[in-house]
Order: structure tokens, then sequence, then C-alpha cells
């Protein structure tokens, strides 16, 4: 019925693949625990050397959905394909990847040079080449000289770049990573993320990172699967999924964003209290209720008779900028604008002070009243 | 469409899923064979009459007319009774005097409390007999009572279950929180009410469960009563008299059915009590540490130094009596006990056989139950294969020795039964005590197991390295303390038990604790007594080696442990 958003996400344009045959296809996958099913008809598809990230609120099935991919948690029902392979019902031993978890999971008993050659001992490959490797894999994670150390005796960051180390050892065509970031603490974890990026770049191998901090998503990923409730929202860049939210959920859970309850009037015409919005176009049928939203740094202040007027409720200091709370005086709806310092001394924001506010046509979206999960 | 097409897909076979398998089944054939199949033998044998025919209840029927049979419920009872309420008294003390107080020398006096474990429970009741039987020290402290009988009994069953009691009410009083004392103190609480508002009920779980495995202990124990006695009828001495005396199969199991029902009664107690435990421990609770205070400080010492010094007073009767030449007469010392001169197959040959008896529990039965324990909390698929299997593993506990060995001699001994052969052999009795002493075994396993990370089997899968190899190289070395401790703990069980082994011991494989009841009933007393005091001395050096090898293994061997 209501067709605005999609008809605005429409826009976006759609990343075509580079090479022809995907990495990784995922079709009809679902996955059920007892009653609860976790996973609802999962489509997906990962490029060659891509970076993909999945993100969602906790519980959305992220990671059940990595598990199934690494085959340690089989899907109840779907495909999975891998560089045209069927690898569905195969045992973890039989895929080609590598898994760093949350946990890293090292080996405690073992050093950080038996814990990375954990996996090429297996191949049999002669000790020579295995010192050669794990020298080299060390010096990529920038961990020299730690071969002799346990897991115990590293600190958080260089557990995990051993874990890391570990998964790549056997050159696996696919990285799989489930929150590896998550333990550590910020600082070490933007620092973290950067190595982990261009590592990921200099190797050419397709990765897919889990997590749950979407400013780690959107830095990192080349393309990001926002999921929610066992299903996928959205597929996209991490510009797309920011300036196109193709829903209300996603809108939401991506960075801030203001909504405003509105009523459709007319083809261009919204309603928004007292107030007609004019140069919004959508489709909905005349007298419809809808969310028009707008990120707060798109909000823009001027003088009260120059927009809608509004009275400052708030102001927090930020540093790079103001976070203004106002008051909508027409319709009793709060909306929140990021605006630069300079900007402030221009139209004197103060809390009690009456502004006005405008929204850009260009910056705004407009959503179905009712959605699940919002 | 497209979905019902997948769910038919048989899924991929695997070498190593199909190894999974196999090891699986083995498990639960293993415990089938060694434990369930027995067990309905028994319980059908209970319902046949001589010539095997089905009479329902008749046995049973016949059992409580007779009073001579039915009496000796009311005998267990009693004395499995008064054993609990003494020992969980004196242990809840003891155990209130170590996590409580500041009594010195805790450390010592908790190895001092483990001693009893050390011994064959026939042990104890020779030392009753020493001290207060007809020519002992203090017989004039019965006033005229026997020892023989149920003041024996309970007396030798209390030092003999003591440090299994001691063991829980420790670890129940150790999960106090300090806040909550703090609270009460601020609150100006009196001493003695913040004992019965938080201590008691914090450590309620833990004192039930101790009352429960207290009491199914003494009522399923039968070295004690075998020696001490004498015409005071328990049930666990029935089925001896009823199978081995009076060749009364039928008899036996329905004796046997009654003394399952307790344990059976406590082992779902006990089971219930812990899940409720487990919810109650707070995981940030502070641990308490207690102020001094001399009045009550010197009060625990000298009590539980008091406990200590029974403790040794008894064994040391033992050692004492095993080296008296003719007991009261000549009180001279002489080793000649030891030499176990023209008892053939009660001597040193019976305590070989208990030795090797003792090393194949612990080397096949350590292997045995960590291999089950991780393919029940480490490998995925076959869920309801992994759940029946950890199901029958906590079976054992409800099962008294006595119950598991006559059954034992229904299931092996039926001439149609292609595991007849083993019969007889030092085989079936490394069976029967493996699977007698299963569950804590168990237990201890899948706890240090659950200790490991969930994902070093899918590290290991993801690197393609066989399941068996991240068994060996990881999971192995990481859980070897818990491994020691189990195969220790079957060790010395298996030195010391009685119950299970006295229907299944041949001519040649005699174990060292049955010739202790033999040489007792013979009227050898002294060899006897050095035939327990052998036993204790065999498992104290186990233990220390294996503390010792603890030792070495935590600080050397395992560096890592400590590389933090
Ligand atoms: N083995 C299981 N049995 C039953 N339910 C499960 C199991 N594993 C996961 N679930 C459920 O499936 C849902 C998705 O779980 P999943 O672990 O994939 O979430 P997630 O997106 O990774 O969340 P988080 O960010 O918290 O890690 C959750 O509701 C969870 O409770
Ligand atoms: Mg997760």
């Amino acid at each position: 019925m209501l067709h605005s958003s999609a008809t605005l996400a429409a826009k976006s344009r759609s990343v075509a693949p580079p090479s022809a045959q995907p990495h990784l296809q995922i079709s009809g996958l679902t996955k059920r625990f007892g009653d609860f099913t976790a996973l609802r008809d999962i489509a997906l598809e990962v490029h060659e050397g891509e970076f993909v990230c999945f993100l969602g609120p906790s519980g959305c099935g992220k990671t059940t959905l990595l598990r199934a991919i690494a085959g340690l948690a089989p899907q109840s029902e779907g495909r999975i394909v891998q560089r045209g392979r069927d690898i569905s019902r195969l045992p973890p031993q039989a895929r080609d990847f590598g898994i760093v978890f949350q946990s890293y999971a090292l080996f405690p008993n073992l050093t950080v040079f038996d814990n990375i050659a954990y996996g090429l001992r297996n191949q049999r490959a002669d000790r020579q080449r295995i010192r050669q490797r794990v020298a080299e894999l060390l010096e990529l994670v920038n961990l020299r000289g730690s071969e002799d150390k346990y897991p115990a005796a590293l600190s958080g960051g260089q557990q995990q770049r051993v874990a890391l180390a570990r998964a790549l050892a056997t050159e696996p065509a696919l990285l799989l990573l489930d929150e590896p970031l998550s333990a550590l603490d910020a600082q070490v974890r933007v620092h973290l993320r950067g190595q982990i990026k261009g590592l990921q770049h200099r190797l050419g191998v397709t990765t897919i990172m889990v997590t749950h901090d979407q400013e780690e998503a959107l830095a990192m990923a080349d393309r990001i699967v926002v999921m929610n409730h066992g299903v996928i929202a959205q597929v996209g860049t991490p510009a797309e999924i920011y300036r196109e939210p193709a829903s209300a959920f996603v809108a939401a859970f991506i960075g801030n964003m203001n909504f405003f309850d509105v009523t459709s009037e007319g083809r261009e015409g919204l309603r928004l209290g007292h107030r007609r919005l004019e140069g919004v176009p959508h489709d909905l049928t005349p007298g419809v209720a809808a969310r028009l939203a707008i990120r707060p740094e798109a909000v823009r202040l001027c003088t009260e008779a120059e927009g809608l007027a509004a009275q400052v409720e708030d102001v927090e200091f930020l540093g790079a900028f103001l976070r203004v709370t106002l008051r909508l005086e027409e319709c009793e709806q709060f909306v929140v604008a990021d605006i630069a310092d300079r900007e402030v001394v221009s139209l004197d924001v103060k809390p009690g002070q009456r502004l006005g506010i405008r929204l850009p046509n260009e910056s705004v979206r407009l959503y179905p009243a009712a959605e699940a999960g919002v | 469409m497209r979905a019902i097409h997948q769910s038919l897909l048989v899924p991929s076979v695997s070498a190593e899923g199909v190894l999974r398998l196999v090891a699986l089944l083995l498990g639960v054939a293993f415990l089938a064979l060694g434990l369930l199949l027995p067990l309905a033998t028994m319980l059908l044998k209970s319902l046949q009459d001589r010539s095997g025919d089905f009479v329902g209840l008749a046995n049973f029927a016949r059992y409580f007319q007779t009073p001579a049979l039915a009496g000796s419920i009311a005998n267990s009872l009693t004395v499995a009774l008064i054993t609990t309420v003494i020992v969980v008294g004196l242990a809840f003390l003891c155990a209130y005097g170590i996590t409580r107080t500041r009594m010195p020398g805790k450390r010592f006096f908790r190895m001092l409390a483990i001693l009893p474990i050390l011994a064959p429970s026939l042990l104890p009741a020779i030392s009753m007999v020493y001290l207060f039987g007809n020519q002992g020290w203090f017989r004039d402290w019965l006033m005229g009572q026997s020892i023989y009988g149920p003041i024996g009994i309970v007396m030798g069953m209390s030092f003999w279950i003591f440090p299994h009691a001691l063991m829980i009410l420790t670890t129940a009083l150790s999960n106090s929180d300090a806040r909550l004392y703090e609270a009460a103190e601020a609150l100006g609480t009196p001493k003695w009410r913040s004992f019965f508002t938080i201590t008691l009920p914090a450590a309620r779980y833990g004192l039930i469960s101790c009352a429960f495995v207290v009491f199914t202990l003494a009522i399923t124990d039968f070295g004690v009563p075998k020696i001490i006695g004498g015409q005071y009828n328990v049930l666990a001495t029935d089925v001896y008299r009823q199978v081995v005396g009076q060749q009364n199969f039928q008899m036996g199991a329905v004796v046997s059915v009654i003394l399952l029902i307790p344990a059976v009664i406590s082992f779902i107690v006990d089971r219930l009590v812990q899940r409720r435990q487990v919810a109650q421990l707070s995981a940030r609770a502070v641990p308490w540490q207690p102020a001094p205070n001399p009045v009550r400080d010197w009060t625990f010492t000298i009590l539980c130094y008091g406990v200590g010094g029974i403790i040794l007073v008894v064994i040391g009767t033992a050692i004492y009596a095993s080296l008296v030449r003719f007991w009261p007469y000549n009180l001279s010392l002489t080793l000649t006990h030891y030499a176990f001169q023209g008892l053939a197959g009660s001597g040193w040959e019976a305590w070989t056989n208990s030795l090797r008896m003792a090393a194949a529990v612990a080397l096949v039965g350590t292997l045995v139950v960590f291999v089950n324990a991780w393919l029940i909390e480490k490998s995925g698929g076959y869920r309801p294969l992994r759940q029946g299997l950890h199901f029958m593993a906590m079976l054992p506990m409800a099962v008294p020795g006595m119950v598991l060995g006559l059954a034992y001699i229904f299931y092996f001994n039926q001439p149609g039964n292609p595991l007849n052969w083993l019969y007889g052999t030092l085989a079936i009795l490394v069976l029967n005590t493996l699977v007698h002493y299963y569950t804590v075994c168990h237990l201890t396993s899948i706890t240090a197991l659950k200790q490991l990370d969930p994902e070093f089997e899918s590290v290991g899968a993801s690197l393609k390295v066989p399941f068996w190899t991240t068994f060996r190289r990881v999971t192995l070395p990481v859980s070897l303390p818990a491994v020691l401790d189990i195969s220790v703990y079957l060790f010395v069980n298996a030195m010391t038990t009685v119950s299970g082994v006295v229907f299944l011991y041949s001519t040649d494989t005699r174990l060292a604790s049955v010739a202790i009841m033999h040489l007792d009933e013979a009227g050898y007393f002294a060899s006897a007594a050095a035939m327990a005091v052998l036993i204790f001395f065999t498992s104290l050096v186990v233990k220390l080696l294996h503390a010792a090898l603890t030792y070495a293994l935590l600080t050397k061997a395992q560096r890592w442990r400590n590389a933090g």
C-alpha cells in the first residue's frame, strides 16, 4: 500500500559485482532452533575480495549466519555456494575458510608459534616451511619476537592478532570474523580496525565480519548487511546505508535520525502539525499517516520567520559540533540538529531561544507509519 | 518446494562424523552392558522363582512375611539415620572451623580428615573391635553394651563417611558472600542471628545434599556391618547372606531392589538440590574473611583436632593391631602378620590382584570416562544420543555396590550370554568397579570440559585439523589436573571397595579388600588388620604421588598456566 520509502530507496544505485562469479552465494537460507526461527529465507551474495560486515542488534542472527557459512551450525534449509561449489551440506573441515572468534579461542597450552602453526602442521608442510610461514604471519600482524610466548602473557589486542594470524595461516579463501574487536578497549579497537582493514586489502581475502558496532561497520566494510530479527533489512555500501536507509529500522539503527509523524496531503504535500510541507514527492493516498526522517546534521537552523517555528530546549557541546534539541511549536514534536560552532554565535542559540528550522527536501526520507521493529 | 527438497537431503557423511558416531555408540553400549542390562536382569530375577518362572510379587510378599528379613529394613534405617545425624553434625562443625574461623593449621587438618577415605570401610570396623571389643582398651566406655551391633556399626561408618561429608560442607560454606555479613553487622545484628539468618540458609542446599549422600553411603555400606554387625542384620549384609550363605538368589534380588529404593530417592533429591544450588551462587559474591576471635578460634581448633585425633587413633589402632604378636596376651611387636603365612590367596597375592585391578580401573576408566564426557560436551550433532549417554553416566550414583555386584552375577553368569567368559576374570572386577564409581568421575570431567573455550573444536575444524588431534594437543593437556584427579579417585576406590566385588572374584582374582573379610571371618584378626593397613598405605602413597605430580605439572611441565 505504501510505496514511498521504496520509491525513494529505488534511487540507490546498485553496486555491480566486479567479477562475474560471486565468491559466496546464499539463497533461501533458514535456520531454526526448535520452534524459534533464527534466520528466515536469507539471500546474499559476497563478491571476491570484498569486505562485508553483518550488522544488527543483539540476537538478530549475525553469529548464526556466520556459523552456517562456516558449517559449524548447519542451516535448516537453503543453499550456500562458494566459488561455484555447493557447500551446503559439507562439514567445516571440507569448507575453505578461516575464523576468528570473539573469545579468540587461542589454545592456552600452546605457544604463539604453535598456535599459528596449528593448521600448517596438519598440511604436512616441512618444518622449515612452517617456520618461514609463521614468521611471515607474525610480521604481517606486527608480532615479531612473540613466538615463544603463551597466550596468557599477551594483551587482548595481541591475542586478537595471533588469532587472526592463525586463521590466515592456511591461506583460506574466506575469512570469517565474529566480533573480533568487541573484547578490546576503545583505543586498541580503533587502531586494530585500521590494521585489519589494511591487512585484508593487501591480502585481498574475501572477509565477512560480524559486529554490532555501526561505527566499526561503516569504517571497515565495502558493503554492510544490516540484519534484524533473522532477516536482512538492507544490503549496501556504508554511504548507501547511511544516506538512503531502506527502512525506518535501518534509518534508526545507523547513526542518529529524527522522525516526525506526518500525514499525506496531495501528491507533493505532507502535513506536519499545522504546517504543510511542500516538495516531498510520494505516492501515498491522501490522508495516510507516515514518518518523515532526517539526519540531525541535515537539519538547518534559521530565524523564526524563515522556517518552522521551534524553541531551543537544550544545547550539548560535543567538540566538533553542537547538538541542539528543539521543540517544534506546531506539533509538540522534538527535533535534534547537529550544527557547527559558528552558526551558534550568528543565531544566538541558547535554551529558551525561539528559532526556525528547515528540512531540506533532498535530505528528507519518508517511511510507512507503522513498521515492525522500530 | 525447494525447502522440502533441501530438508530431505541426507547430511553428507564425513569420516570424522562417522568416527564420532561410532565412539558415541560404543559409549552407550559400554554403559548399557555394564549397567542397564545387569540391572534389568536383576529386577527380572526378583520377580521369578528358583526355576526361572515368573511369579510376580510373590518373592516380595514372602520377604515381608519373614520377620528375620523384613526386620533388617528398620535396622538399616536406624543405623543410617543415627550415622547421618552424627556425621553431618560433626562435619558441619569442622567445616565451619575450616571456613569461618581463624583456627591454625587448616590445611593439615584437612589432610588428616581425608585419611579415612584411603582405607576400606573394614578398617575402622576392625579398629573398633580392638578398641571396644571384649578385650578392647575402652570396652568399659560402652557401659555393658556390646560393640558388635548397632553401636559398632554407627561408629565405624561415621569414621569412614566423615571425609565425604566434610568435603561437601566445606564447599557449601566457602560459597559465602561477605557483603551479607557486612550488611548484617552494619545493622547491628547479633552474631547468633546472622548465623541463623545468613550462614544456615546459604548452606542449606549443601546440608541437604550432604545428609542424603551420607545416608546413602551408610545404608548401602557392607564392610562395617560385615565385620562388626554381629547378630544385627542390615540390608547390605542380608544380600550377602542370601546369596553367598543360602544361595537364594531370588531373595538376594528382592533385598537388592529394596536397597535400591533409598539410594534412588537420595539420588533424585541430590540432583534437584544441586540444580538449585547453582542458581543460588552469585557471580559477584565477595569471599568472606573471618576476623580473629580467640574464643571461637580456640573452640574450633580443639574440636577439629579432637576429631583429627580420633581419626589418627582409629588408624593407629589398626596399625598397632597388625604389628602385635598376639593380642592381648603378647604385645611384642612383629611383622609376621604381614607375611600372611598359610593363607593362600588371601595374602600378598590378593594385594597384587588389587593393585592390578586398581591400576586397570584408573587407566581404562579415566580414558573411557573422559572420552565419553568429551563426546557429550564437545561434539556436535547426535543430540539424543549424547543426552542418553549423559543420563546413563549419572545413574551409577544411584546404584549401591552390592546391588551392582549381584546384578553382574545374574547378567554375566547367564548360560546364553556371549559375555559369559568375563565371569571370574579380573576384567569383570574392573568393569564393575569402574561403573560403580562412574558418576563422580563423569561430573568432574564435565565440569573441567565446560571451563574450556567452546570454540576450540570449531577452530580445529576450520583449520582442517581432525578432532582427535585437537583432543590430544589441546583438550587433554588443558584438562590434565582433572584427569589426574579422576584417575587417583578411581584407583583409591578400586583399592578399597568391597561391596561391588564381593560377589565377583574367583579364586584367582581374590582382592585385598575381600581378603580382609575372609581373614576376619576365619579369625585371623591381626592378618586382617595387616591387610587393611596395607591397602591404606598403598592408597596413601598413590595419593601423595598424585599430589607431587600435580604440583610438578602445574609449576613446571605446564608453564603456560602461570604465563599471565
Ligand atoms: N544454539 C541455540 N539454540 C537456541 N537458540 C539459539 C541458539 N543459538 C542462537 N540462538 C538464538 O538465535 C538468535 C540469534 O542468535 P545469534 O547468536 O546469531 O545472535 P547475534 O546476532 O550474533 O547476537 P549478538 O550480537 O548478541 O552476538 C538469538 O535469539 C539466540 O537466542
Ligand atoms: Mg553474535
